[in-house]
């Protein structure tokens, strides 16, 4: 048996790798104290590694902060850290890397990636033990004293209300990546932690021979400040440009797809998709419940499909989820069950059982007349008047529900409260009603049987009914004592109605359930999508290793695009003026005097409109390269370039004021940051790339579980930093790729023998080398997207971290800002 | 997410939460309250809040866990789930509670992961499950409708394993009969697929001998006694009876939402009386004997049917409407409008009748399957049963044989055959072992806890059921003649069987499996002494407290929001 505590798992790495070769760096997770001490392997690169970057075979002095400082995890409660004392307290532990401009009373605060790695290191703690097949559930209090059950990533990073700036920071990232693909939270967090973690040790390095040179610590801290928007920018630009290509070139052959035919129909392969369920399950379910829940989801899929591409489905069970799922509180799990039909969360205000040919209508409105609608005035001018008025409300209640017989309508849905005496009358003639229904189960039935409401006309007592459909039965089904409707709909559309009741002995459970069948379904979606790669190859395309030091070229002529950018900018305001239906909104920044930004969002981007800006000391590159900023996707390079610019002048000057109101545009830039600048500059060659295949992720791509893509995308990353000759690249590559490795490594760290993580390692690196196909040994799959996207995402949540050099604590009530309503009014 | 605007406490998170010694305790005091109240010799509690309300008594689980405040979030979890259930069952919510704790507290001190403990209890549940169901099982008992025997027995055993309701035998007999009897009543004599069970209307007395409790066909309504004097004489005839769902008290009906203008000298409420007039003059002229009402009647229109000899009462309240309409066949009327004479109802005669202070109106219908039962100290538990017992026609053996039963088997069976509970998960026999063990001994002292008064508990060696024996046994004993029967009353000591203590290890044995035939016959003749309880729920509660258990094993973090 082995416990985390068990420090002979460390020792256990060694026989199987090269002991001389692998370093081995462990540290205290911080705020880890007795008993659940945890002991983490660090980077795990190969040698050559080591002798370029400078990853040193060093042990790391255990870090321990003074516990108030971060979320304790240990089992003694401590609140959560409030943000300007517990850093001061960092300070204090680190004095000679963080240093405050100021002195602490005014309360800004330095932000080191010691500190980001503190941080991500206690939610990494947390996050991790929760991942995977081997992860735990957590237990989530709400102050009105519900319960909730919990492994989501997200779930868990919202429910530990966290004060530290760089956690909301991370919090607040993570949300962003989640709203848009709705899974990878904790890979997010465990990759991001690693990516600090070997950041951490390249400074720890530099740190040694900066000492030696003996500056003055506070040019030393401008020039750590410089370091990281370098390095924040090499991460970038290997996201944008790097990243892609290698995704494109290398790992798409290794690519598997849930479809089982390469044909144009696709038909979806049963067998994989319950792999892929399986192992979707596996890390957001209770242990005891993931393989009967993916069993469900599977066998419901399948059933709500008609058609061989169940995308249709896919949507529609996405957006009426709610409708589509009934709880049931009180039994076991094992209880829950696929019913045919649609069940609403209503009971019959009149069951009239009735068999053959029952049809039904949809209204939106009061059947019974009124005596005065609004803003009309009712005279009464006699009693006899008032009793001919109610004779006649009485008479036309009665004549509607009798036509409405008459079309064969037994069933009437209403959205509306009816009123007792059309309850009567539909008792009479046998309709049976069901009423206060949602306006979104009403939209759901007509969606699946596309009918329309009927109206009713306001003077004759004919009335017309435009809109009936048949339905198979219309019955009560009672659930754990409630009464539910239930009807058997005929459907219009590719989904065969089927709803779900999910059982569980508590509310907390069933509502996990819920969450991670809905997620479930968000990633099928997203899998059965294309997804178009930033990245687009030559069809001659000769090499394809390396890239044009654009990089360089930009950062001579410093000038020129900024220019270029003010002209093109204006052009593109014109542009906007023309498409302003599709142009949501536009948003200026004022950074700094002489230089504008805009930050332009476009909800609805037409891909023929593909426009780009390439400044001219770039035209020549493109012709082998070109990176097709794709919506939303990132930044153009010369919007970096700006910023840096404007930054190197500031520390030239050393203003401590600019400098805060650069960071400032650089936090405002980062909170609308999931649909940030998908802006496609209007270019002097409008040539839209006929010649050049875009390339994508095709639908359905997956790999097997288990740390395949981390592993193979490590690979293919050393081997792409071998053949560069950047040094920024080779770092940024080298770094990225090790931490990749930190997933896989907490997925094996119960596995031993030869399951344990360096001997998967070895072999898959050898069976890359020898190019032999990759053997997963655990049986599952997941959407390739889905992890390049959690990738994206977390290199833009460090780029983020990195520019940031300064939490200043600001003792006033917030305003209410504005910008970011508007920024959220977009996203949506 | 991140509002800036609230001001947020940070939450509490505590790691592996179940080894904290602060949990254990509590958990093992919660365990303590629920095992001295279980079964019919459980210890009653008296629940007194310090704020005020009134003092109850009880050994329910309900009543109990209803009361009790539990401030530990993996408390909560675990009452929360029993409570669930019995919401669901209304029974073995003890019993669930009850195995969960146990269970957790097994299980840990095992020191196994969580990953194999929950995978093995899982695997256990699944074989217990399944061997329940099983022909072979060697501890449930078909239920024959036609003989009353076995429901009889089910109703006894729920009723005397709650010692609050301070029955005496004479008592329990007499309440298990007219239950009994009531639930036979809904049942319809022409009974298609499905079964659709009539409604038996519980009508608590207070203040009564229990003994007094009777089953009355039809529906009573309770009345004052000045109405009840207003009551004219009784006609021998059928009646006929109209059944309203709106209100006859000549309110004005919804407006709309614009306004509605009254001139000068109309009197809306006159033109509203004038219809009601019109509805009894119809109502007269219809020959209609009994007018009941939902709401409220006019007083003028009650006049003018008093005048008429009808029979009218109102204010019978929303619960009363079904069952009446399906005693009188009558069809709610909701309009003010000529009514229908379709939706006229019959019924055979009326009572008035007083019990205890109480009066009431008794409509006595011609043949239908409502029927009130009059109880003087309220039960539905065992009306639940007898309904879930229909579904599922199979009761089990009671008093802590089914456990020991179950102990006995799954013991034997991971000994023997470790694979066909192992189903190539990855867990070694040892671990196996170690959780059967674990499971096994949570169910002995499940069926250990139905003994308080110090006694010792027994297991035979053919059967695995459940003796227990009282305290301070002599040295040299004679087992069989200080035994009678087991647990379940299917054996007797008389029958050449050899014991062993309970919680003395003993070697696992082959318990017999399937009931034997004579066994069975002679319950039937005995069947006086016979303890069931019902299958579906005790699976159900079975399934909830392994499913819960895992559940809080398998909790790594508990994040408290303090705010």
């Amino acid at each position: 048996m082995k416990s985390p505590r068990d420090p002979g798992k460390l020792l256990g790495f060694r026989p199987g790798a090269d002991p001389g070769e692998l370093p081995f760096l462990s540290s205290w997770v911080p705020g880890l104290s007795n008993p659940t001490r945890e002991v983490q392997g660090q980077a795990f690169p190969p040698s050559e590694f080591v002798k370029s970057s400078g990853f040193s075979n060093r042990e790391a002095a255990p870090v321990r902060l003074p516990v108030h400082s971060l979320l304790p995890v240990s089992s003694p409660p401590f609140p959560l850290p409030v943000a300007p004392a517990a850093l001061g307290q960092c300070r204090c532990s680190d004095g000679c890397q963080v240093e405050a401009v100021s002195p602490p009373s005014s309360m800004a605060v330095a932000v080191s990636v010691k500190t980001a790695l503190q941080v991500a290191e206690v939610l990494e703690a947390i996050v991790s033990r929760c991942v995977g097949p081997e992860g735990r559930q957590v237990l989530c209090t709400k102050p009105t004293g519900e319960v909730l059950l919990s492994r989501d990533g997200g779930r868990l990073l919202q429910a530990l209300h966290l004060d530290h700036p760089i956690a909301r920071i991370i919090v607040a990232c993570v949300s962003s990546h989640l709203k848009k693909t709705g899974d990878g939270a904790k890979t997010f967090i465990i990759f991001l932690c690693h990516l600090l973690r070997g950041l951490h040790t390249i400074t720890e390095k530099e740190k040694d021979s900066l000492i030696s040179e003996n500056i003055q610590t506070f040019e030393r801290r401008w020039k750590n400040c410089c370091q990281w928007k370098f390095i924040s920018q090499a991460l970038l630009t290997f996201q944008t440009q790097i990243l892609d290509g290698i995704m494109d070139q290398y790992l798409s052959r290794h690519f598997l797809s849930v479809f089982s035919s390469s044909t144009k129909e696709r038909t979806l392969c049963r067998s994989s998709l319950v792999l892929l369920l399986e192992a979707y399950f596996c890390g957001r379910v209770g242990r005891n419940n993931h393989k009967f829940i993916s069993q469900l989801m599977c066998d419901y899929f399948f059933k709500c499909m008609t058609s061989e591409n169940g995308m249709e489905v896919l949507e529609l069970v996405d957006d009426c989820f709610v409708e589509l799922n009934v709880s049931v509180i009180g039994l076991p799990v094992s209880d829950s069950k696929i019913i045919d039909g649609l069940v609403l969360h209503r009971d019959f205000s009149v069951y009239c059982p009735a068999d053959g040919d029952i049809r039904v209508a949809v209204v939106r409105e009061i059947i019974q007349p009124v005596f005065s609608t609004s803003r009309s005035e009712f005279v009464l001018n006699s009693e006899a008047q008032f009793q001919t008025s109610q004779i006649w409300i009485m008479e036309r209640t009665k004549s509607i529900m009798k036509y409405l017989l008459s079309q064969n309508v037994k069933l009437l849905l209403s959205t509306v409260k009816q009123p007792d005496l059309v309850i009567y009358y539909a008792r009479l003639s046998g309709i049976s009603v069901v009423d206060c229904l949602s306006s979104e189960e009403v939209s759901l039935i007509q969606r699946i049987i596309s009918l329309s409401p009927f109206v009713l006309p306001q003077a004759s007592l004919q009335c017309e009914i435009s809109d009936t459909a048949l339905v198979k039965f219309c019955k009560p089904l009672i659930l754990r004592s409630k009464r539910y409707a239930h009807l058997g709909l005929i459907s219009t559309c590719t989904f065969v109605p089927h709803c779900i009741s999910l059982c569980g002995p508590v509310q907390g459970l069933v509502e996990q359930h819920e969450n991670a069948l809905h997620g479930a379904f968000k990633m099928l979606r997203q899998l059965f999508k294309d997804f178009d790669l930033n990245y687009v190859k030559k069809a001659n395309d000769q090499n394809d290793a390396l890239r044009p030091c654009i990089y360089k070229n930009n950062r001579k002529s410093n000038q020129v695009p900024k220019i270029g950018n003010h002209s093109i900018h204006r052009s593109y305001q014109d542009t906007g003026i023309k498409n302003s239906d599709k142009l949501e909104k536009t948003q200026y920044l004022k950074a700094h005097s002489n230089l504008v930004v805009s930050d332009v969002e476009l909800e609805t981007y037409i891909p023929c409109l593909t426009l780009k800006m390439m400044p001219p000391d770039r035209v020549q590159t493109d012709e082998i390269w070109r990176c097709l900023p794709p919506e939303n996707k990132r930044i153009t390079d010369d919007y970096e370039l700006l910023i840096e610019s404007n930054s190197t002048r500031n520390s030239l000057t050393e203003n401590p004021g600019i400098e805060i109101s650069y960071e400032n545009f650089q936090v405002t830039n980062i909170a609308g940051k999931g649909s940030m600048l998908p802006v496609k500059y209007k270019s002097l060659d409008t040539c839209i790339s006929q010649s050049f295949c875009s390339s994508s992720i095709p639908a359905g791509c997956v790999l097997p579980v288990g740390g395949t893509f981390e592993i193979l995308l490590h690979y293919y990353l050393l081997s792409y930093a071998e053949r560069c000759q950047q040094l920024e690249e080779i770092v940024v590559s080298k770094l990225i790729a090790s931490a990749l490795l930190g997933i896989p490594k907490i997925l094996y760290k119960p596995k031993k023998g030869s399951h344990s993580f360096p001997q998967i390692y070895l072999r898959a690196l050898h069976t890359l080398q020898t190019s032999q196909p990759m053997i997963s040994c655990q049986a599952g799959l997941e959407s390739v997207t889905g992890k390049y996207h959690v990738l994206t995402s977390v290199l833009q949540c460090l780029t983020k971290i990195l520019t940031i050099d300064l939490i200043m604590n600001i003792k006033r009530q917030p305003l209410k800002n504005c910008d970011q309503d508007s920024e959220d009014e977009l996203q949506h | 997410m991140m509002s800036c605007l609230e001001a947020h406490k940070p939450s509490l998170c505590h790691s592996e939460p179940l080894t904290t010694e602060k949990v254990r305790a509590k958990l093992t005091v919660l365990k303590g309250v629920l095992t001295s109240c279980y079964g019919p010799f459980g210890r009653l509690k008296q629940l007194h809040n310090g704020m005020g309300g009134s003092v109850c008594t009880t050994s329910q689980s309900t009543v109990l866990l209803r009361n009790l405040s539990v401030t530990h979030p993996i408390l909560k979890i675990l009452t929360t789930a029993v409570q669930n259930h019995v919401s669901c069952f209304s029974d073995c919510g003890l019993f669930t509670a009850i195995l969960c704790c146990n269970l957790i507290e097994n299980v840990q001190k095992t020191e196994l992961t969580a990953a194999t403990t929950i995978k093995l209890n899982k695997h256990l549940l699944n074989f217990c499950i399944s061997y329940l169901r099983s022909e072979i099982c060697g501890c449930r008992i078909p239920v024959d409708f036609t003989s009353t025997q076995i429901l009889l027995c089910l109703v006894r055993s729920i009723l005397t394993s709650k010692p609050a309701c301070m029955l005496t035998r004479k008592e329990v007999d007499h309440i298990s009969a007219l239950i009994l009897r009531a639930f036979l009543h809904t049942i319809p004599e022409n009974t298609g697929e499905p079964i659709i069970l009539g409604k038996c209307i519980i009508v608590p007395l207070k203040g009564q001998r229990v003994t007094d409790s009777t089953v009355l066909p039809g529906v009573l309504i309770e009345m004052s006694v000045q109405l009840m004097r207003m009551l004219p004489a009784r006609k021998s005839s059928a009646l006929k009876v109209a059944l309203f769902a709106t209100s006859l008290s000549g309110d004005f009906s919804d407006p709309g939402e614009g306004s509605v203008v009254v001139s000068y000298g109309v009197s809306l409420e006159n033109a509203v009386l004038d219809q009601l007039i019109n509805i009894g003059r119809q109502l007269v002229s219809d020959r209609v004997d009994l007018v009941l009402c939902q709401k409220v009647i006019h007083p003028s229109l009650k006049q003018f049917l008093s005048n008429h000899h009808i029979l009218a009462i109102d204010r019978v309240g929303v619960t009363l409407m079904e069952p009446l309409s399906k005693v009188t066949g009558a069809q709610p009327i909701g309009s003010l409008g000529p009514v229908s004479p379709s939706s006229y109802g019959n019924a055979k005669n009326w009572c008035s009748a007083k019990f205890g202070c109480k009066h009431f109106f008794h409509l006595i219908p011609n043949e239908a399957t409502v029927c009130s039962l009059l109880l003087c100290n309220r039960n539905d538990t065992a009306w639940d049963e007898l309904k879930l017992t229909i579904k599922d026609p199979w009761v089990l053996l009671g008093g802590g044989c089914t456990e020991t039963h179950l102990a006995a088997y799954i013991r034997h069976m991971t000994h023997k055959e470790p694979g066909s509970i192992l189903q190539d998960d990855g867990c070694t026999q040892a671990e196996l072992q170690l959780i059967a063990e674990a499971f096994c001994s949570a169910l002995e002292s499940l069926a250990g806890s139905l003994e308080h008064d110090g006694g010792e508990i027994l297991t035979d060696m053919k059967h695995g059921h459940f003796w227990s024996v009282q305290a301070g046994p002599p040295s040299a004993v004679n087992w069989p003649d200080l035994l009678s029967r087991c647990g379940c009353g299917v054996y007797s000591s008389q029958e050449e069987l050899t014991w062993s203590f309970l919680r003395s290890t003993h070697h696992p044995f082959v318990p017999h499996t399937r009931l034997p035939q004579e066994a069975l016959e002679i319950t039937q003749q005995s069947a006086h002494s016979l303890t069931v309880d019902c299958l579906t729920a005790k699976l159900s509660g079975l399934k909830v407290a392994v499913e819960t258990a895992n559940l809080i094993l398998d909790l790594a973090y508990v994040i408290e929001d303090k705010n």
